[in-house]
């Protein structure tokens, strides 16, 4: 059982940032902006930290794991 | 013509370049004469040290030309570099670290290694190092274009420019054949970090005095079409499938899976992966300056000097040209420079790897160490000169095109060597079906969606609107390898 949960987070640190990345739609538009920036294009720039840090945390995870 | 102060700096750093590449052979002293010290650099490389190494396979020219040229010329779509590296590095997350360690235990420094063991098929890992070589050519041929409009930018205005710029070119790729000749990888991985040292200066640089200079990134937007604001709803599918598919295929690159097994360990490897999205950041503020140049006139009278079609591949130099101090803009454009000579140089390798272990010693299985390291060395040098060739000889946007198609080709190895990776009941021969298909399938997609003339799109319209065509074409390539291998089975 808690292999099968640790399998399951690993899963979602990898899934969560891909699925919102290709749901086009959900930043497809320009207000709020940020700086003169339109939402599309700020909201892709600082998704790239967001998913970094899904990332570093499914590395880590990983890593105890195979310890 | 730029003034002594852009070319004082351009030089210095030039030559502190090449003393770094050739300084590679000395650094982690390795025995060269083996395969793995010099294309591998001895797999002894950390988790910093591979973030910048694949940081510069994806850092390379293409993204400071083709894509600001992309915004430039279309709009928002060509934002797609952007969610397109951050999935590349999940999928990479997962699937790497495995090929790592296989590739640790038996021995492989190509993807061909793995799959000729894996399905015990010669015939399938030929057909997949022949894949990755051609796709690579335009790759590197793509680099050189960045590199030409570096030159083309520093030489504007001069007499005999484009004879001067292209005898600058053949230099600089003779002093990159001598050092990656005697250094290897690790002159490659030296010389990336200088260069990510540069280009991170040069971003940082450009995002906070650029918008200043002008007024704030809303005054380049207020100048823009709607399409550059957000992205129509028509090309919504077609946003959303240049994400998958590029991102599924930038790791199957033999340059890409080159960087991946000179990693010292999984765990280090998984966590340079998980950073390298940060990287990214930089390539959003490149892809901003295709907006941002339309409020700079003094760039964009500059560009109106050249045709239309070749506007695009100008925007970032000219652009770093006409806002930043001239000391400045030496740094920079020589990063950008030998932005593109780093990643040409770890390129040519992956071929050389590919045609030496996985062709020529298919059909000569006693050549020995000594041999097929030097046939390695040899023909990577080969391999540059050949894309040299080829950019002095077609126009700059034939390379863009080809390296499109490229894509599309790279995409169809994925059932081989990611899906053999974990998939048991993968059979060589539905494999083998699925690839040609794919391949065929991908090219008659790209001719007729351009009307089989110049290639500039790589959509092909579908009933639910314009897709990726290597989505597409690997959609049947699995159906395909899946499909083959379950009626195999039963």
């Amino acid at each position: 059982m808690r292999v099968m949960k640790r399998h399951a987070v690993l899963a979602l640190l990898v899934l969560v940032p891909v699925a919102v990345d290709l749901c086009v739609p959900l930043y497809n538009r320009d207000p709020p902006e940020l700086f003169g920036l339109p939402f599309f294009y700020w909201f892709q720039t600082i998704w790239l930290f967001v998913s970094a840090a899904f990332y570093m945390a499914y590395a880590r995870l990983k890593e105890r794991q195979s310890w | 013509m730029v003034g002594p102060d852009v070319t004082t700096g351009f030089a210095v750093l030039f030559v502190m370049f090449i003393v770094l590449g050739f300084y590679g052979k000395y650094w982690r002293r390795g025995d060269l004469n083996h395969v793995h010290e010099w294309s591998l650099a001895g797999r002894k490389l950390g988790t910093t040290l591979v973030f910048f190494l694949i940081g510069a396979d994806l850092y390379t020219a293409y993204s400071f030309v083709a894509i600001p040229s992309g915004v430039f010329a279309k709009g928002a779509l060509y934002f797609f570099a952007i969610p397109y590296v951050m999935l590349t590095f999940g999928v990479a997350l997962v699937t790497m670290p495995r090929l790592w360690t296989l590739a640790r235990e038996k021995g492989y420094i190509t993807a061909s290694d793995f799959v000729r063991e894996r399905f015990g098929s010669p015939a399938l890992a030929v057909m997949i190092a022949i894949t990755g070589i051609v796709a690579e050519l335009p790759y590197i041929a793509l680099q050189i274009v960045g590199m030409q409009s570096v030159l083309t930018v520093m030489l504007a205005g001069t007499a005999n420019a484009q004879i001067v710029g292209e005898i600058s070119l053949l230099i600089a790729f003779i002093i990159l054949a001598a050092f990656t000749y005697t250094s290897g990888l690790r002159g490659a991985t030296l010389t990336a970090v200088f260069k990510d040292v540069l280009i991170w200066i040069t971003v940082l640089a450009v995002v906070v005095a650029v918008p200043l200079s002008i007024g704030g990134f809303g005054h380049a937007f207020s100048q823009v079409k709607a399409n550059y604001l957000t992205l129509p709803s028509s090309l919504v599918p077609g946003y959303s499938t240049l994400i998958l598919g590029s991102a599924l295929a930038l790791y199957l690159y033999p340059h890409a899976i080159n960087g991946v097994l000179s990693s010292e360990s999984a765990n280090k490897l998984r966590k340079s992966t998980a950073l390298l999205p940060l990287y990214g950041v930089g390539l959003a503020v490149l892809a901003l300056m295709g907006v941002l140049v339309f409020a700079v006139p003094g760039a964009m009278n500059f560009l109106s000097q050249f045709p239309e079609s070749s506007r695009g591949i100008l925007v970032v130099p000219s652009l770093i040209l006409y806002t930043m101090p001239g000391w400045f803009s030496g740094i920079a454009l020589l990063g950008i420079f030998v932005g593109g000579l780093v990643p040409a140089a770890i390129m040519a390798m992956a071929q050389a790897n590919l045609l030496t272990r996985n062709i020529i010693k298919e059909f000569r299985p006693n050549l020995s160490d000594a041999s097929e390291i030097r046939i390695t060395k040899i023909s990577s040098t080969v391999f540059k000169f050949v894309a040299l060739g080829f950019v002095f000889l077609v126009p700059a946007t034939y390379a863009i095109s080809l390296q499109l198609l490229g894509g599309v080709l790279i995409a169809q190895v994925l059932p081989a060597v990611l899906c053999g990776l974990y998939v048991k009941s993968l059979k060589k021969l539905p494999l083998i079906a699925g690839l040609l298909v794919g391949i065929w399938s991908g090219i008659y997609m790209v001719e007729a969606a351009n009307s089989f003339g110049p290639l500039t799109s790589s959509l092909f319209g579908t009933p639910l609107g314009p897709i990726y065509i290597a989505v597409i074409a690997l959609a049947a390539n699995l159906a395909i390898a899946f499909g083959g291998s379950y009626i195999k089975r039963r």
